[in-house]
């Protein structure tokens, strides 16, 4: 193999990996503020690959200028789906975890066949758009505008999470609740209404990442199975509930991926990811940044 | 009686009702015929489905109502031998899964007493689905599915119209000699192709006929299905750069097959598809802008409606329920019910081991098909060894018909990227 060829697996790698950690981090971060997970979180990336699909025929805009929309959208996704199905799921006298699980997952199959019913399963794909199938030609390595942007995306919304959780009232009063839940309520924290954010803020992240691989990934119903599995490695292997976790693993899982896919035959290109996943999980099993 | 008791008496009515009507009616000549239809009608492939079910209901229109066309099964409503009996279809959702198809075969032939099951897109399916029906000696009539070894299985009630991959690929390489003898370069291709049954039979006949040939195999990439991306994959292939890329890919996988190789600037200098993704419109909708000079095999083309109108017809009939034109599956998924009623009515018979032996006994010319097919005629495995395949071209706009040149109407432009 030539530098090029390496060169050019190692970025298509990274940018990839990119929009990997911008996927799972809304996972993660529910994850970590309540210890629930999200079985729908595919599903959100399919709405908002379709909520930007559908602006886009609408208003015929270029569909970058989509990705805050499908994030606002997502983010009543996010918390309505709390409100109305989570809160009630994690009432549950016994068999709590179960029924959270079945409650999220039976979210995923709802949304999965209104999305078959309504839009009907055809393949859908925004055709022209100012970065669609434009690439950066570096000295043979090929870097496509659209993965570019979605890296770009993906660096700024976690630096925003960054200042959010760190520099604001609300991130202050999610690592509150994160770290009990009980004693929040005593110095006057709405527990319900920090949940309802943190699934609205989970939701609007994910929407981020749909709208950016609405423009170059073909869309369909179940199109959130293809990255949901990857995005719960990822969160499983930077950490459950630690968002930097999710940045270095979606960056990890993307290059090993690249990486196997160009030494050994592609159909095993899976294989690597897996395998670190199954060491991490046998030697550190709360994940590479992982507190539990 | 109160609320409950009148619930019950309800309910055990119903119940008598529907256990009372399958014994009365083998007793008299049966008002309909049920024929089980198994399909992805949800998953990643659902259109495929969708698509399917309005080809099938094509045909039941011809089949139950009174068509004056040249066709398989069109004149006179229903199936005269069995009094005009009426076509119905029960659809089965496999989800793309083979488990799921074995399932819904063994629920279809033991519930709804079908006499004949039709399918199933998937090849990895279609394996299943007919070591069910073998089981049962029901028969399977395979519309669609073209892995060569479902008919390597000695299976009695097994049966395929359409050409199998061997088939096409054998048309593919018969025609790189043809472009050869004119002059034009071809020493190498490119494999492409996906991880299931499907993918690895292509290629493996692919892989045989271009070592006899003496066709160079620069690349030979098997890729997982439904991957996020395909970098890597299209990496090998640009480094290879075959003189021809022949991918065999389902729609997900096609569609971003062309959008990678346009992103990491790889024109193959020729494109020569299994069909399949390359032959679904959503694909071209797609990325056809990429595609322009692509090639791929078929079992139908509508060129063919200059020489028989009633192909036109057809292609209406179904165009009024989906909204496209009939493609390379969807012909085949139409063909396939017709030829299936025409073997039950000349069996006169619901019963499985009948209406396989009409099956077999079947000999009709392909001038009353709609494909360009020489006749249909089941060799002892159940395929049909006359089912001519063709190869079209993707102008930018519409597909022609380019070889074999018996039917073609246009000469080849190729290289398609020079």
């Amino acid at each position: 193999m030539t530098t090029q060829a390496l060169l050019q697996v190692l970025a298509s790698g990274l940018l990839m990996g990119l929009i990997y950690a911008l996927i799972a981090v809304g996972l993660s971060l529910i994850f970590g503020l309540m210890d629930v997970v999200n079985f729908a979180h595919g599903e959100f990336l399919m709405t908002a690959m379709y909520v930007v699909f559908g602006l886009f025929l609408f208003t015929a805009l270029d569909p970058v200028l989509f990705a805050p929309v499908a994030a606002a959208v997502l983010f009543c996704v996010g918390a309505l789906a709390y409100l109305g199905i989570v809160r009630f799921a994690m009432r549950a006298k016994a068999n709590q975890g179960m029924v959270q699980i079945f409650a999220t997952f039976g979210l995923a199959t709802l949304l999965q066949g209104a999305a078959q019913y309504f839009l009907t399963p055809d393949y859908r794909s925004i055709g022209n758009s100012w970065l669609g199938g434009k690439t950066l030609d570096l000295g043979g390595v090929f870097l496509p505008w659209p993965q570019m942007f979605g890296g770009l995306v993906s660096i700024a919304a976690f630096g925003g999470l960054y200042l959010l959780m760190s520099r604001t009232d609300f991130g202050k009063a999610l690592e509150a609740t994160r770290e009990d839940q009980g004693a929040v309520a005593l110095v006057g924290i709405d527990r319900n209404r920090v949940f309802a954010l943190g699934w609205g803020l989970g939701a609007a992240l994910v929407g981020l990442a749909g709208a950016v691989l609405a423009i170059f990934y073909y869309i369909h119903p179940q199109v959130g199975a293809t990255f949901g599995l990857i995005a719960y490695v990822t969160v499983a292997l930077g950490g459950f509930g630690s968002v930097f976790g999710a940045l270095v693993a979606g960056v990890i899982v993307g290059l090993v991926e690249a990486l196997t896919a160009a030494f050994l035959p592609p159909a095993m290109k899976s294989l690597g990811i897996f395998a670190l996943y199954l060491g991490v999980v046998f030697i550190r099993p709360s994940g590479l940044f992982g507190k539990l | 009686m109160n609320r409950r008791e009148l619930l019950l008496a309800g309910v055990s009515a119903a119940a008598a009702g529907s256990l009372a009507y399958p014994g009365t009616s083998r007793a008299q000549a049966p008002k309909e015929v049920t024929i089980g239809v198994i399909y992805p009608m949800s998953g990643a492939s659902a259109q495929v489905g969708i698509d399917a079910r309005n080809a099938f209901e094509t045909a039941l229109d011809i089949i139950n109502n009174d068509h004056q066309l040249d066709l398989v099964a069109a004149k006179g409503a229903g199936l005269a031998a069995l009094g005009g009996a009426k076509i119905r279809l029960v659809f089965a959702d496999h989800q793309a899964d083979p488990q799921k198809g074995r399932a819904e075969a063994e629920r279809l032939i033991t519930q709804e007493k079908v006499s004949a099951i039709i399918g199933c897109y998937q090849s990895s399916v279609s394996a299943t689905v007919s070591a069910v029906t073998e089981r049962y000696g029901v028969p399977f009539l395979c519309a669609d599915s073209s892995s060569p070894s479902l008919q390597r299985r000695n299976m009695k009630f097994f049966f395929r119209p359409a050409a199998q991959d061997e088939m096409f690929s054998a048309a593919m390489f018969d025609f790189f000699d043809a472009q050869k003898k004119k002059g034009k370069k071809i020493d190498s291709v490119g494999l492409f192709f996906e991880d299931t049954i499907f993918g690895v039979d292509s290629s493996n006949t692919q892989r045989k006929l271009a070592n006899d040939r003496g066709y160079k195999i620069a690349a030979d990439v098997k890729y997982r299905t439904n991957s996020p991306s395909l970098t890597a994959e299209v990496q090998q292939l640009k480094s290879a750069d075959p003189d021809v890329l022949m991918p065999s890919t389902y729609t997900t996988d096609a569609m971003l097959l062309v959008k990678t190789m346009a992103e990491l600037g790889f024109k193959p200098k020729n494109l020569v598809a299994q069909a399949s993704g390359f032959s679904e419109q959503v694909t071209y909708d797609a990325v056809g802008d990429k595609l322009k000079g692509a090639i791929t095999r078929a079992s139908f083309s509508l060129d063919l409606a200059a020489k028989r109108p009633f192909i036109k017809t057809v292609n209406d009939m179904f165009k009024a329920r989906s909204t496209r034109d009939l493609n390379d599956n969807t012909s085949r998924q139409f063909m396939g019910l017709l030829l299936l009623a025409e073997a039950i009515n000349r069996a006169g018979s619901l019963e499985g081991p009948k209406v396989r032996d009409a099956l077999a006994a079947t000999d009709i010319p392909g001038t009353s098909t709609i494909m360009p097919w020489a006749r249909v005629k089941y060799g002892p495995d159940g395929q049909n060894p006359e089912a001519s395949p063709v190869l079209l071209q993707y102008l930018g706009d519409k597909f022609v018909t380019i070889f074999p040149s018996e039917v073609a109407i246009a000469d080849a432009i190729w290289p398609m990227n020079g």
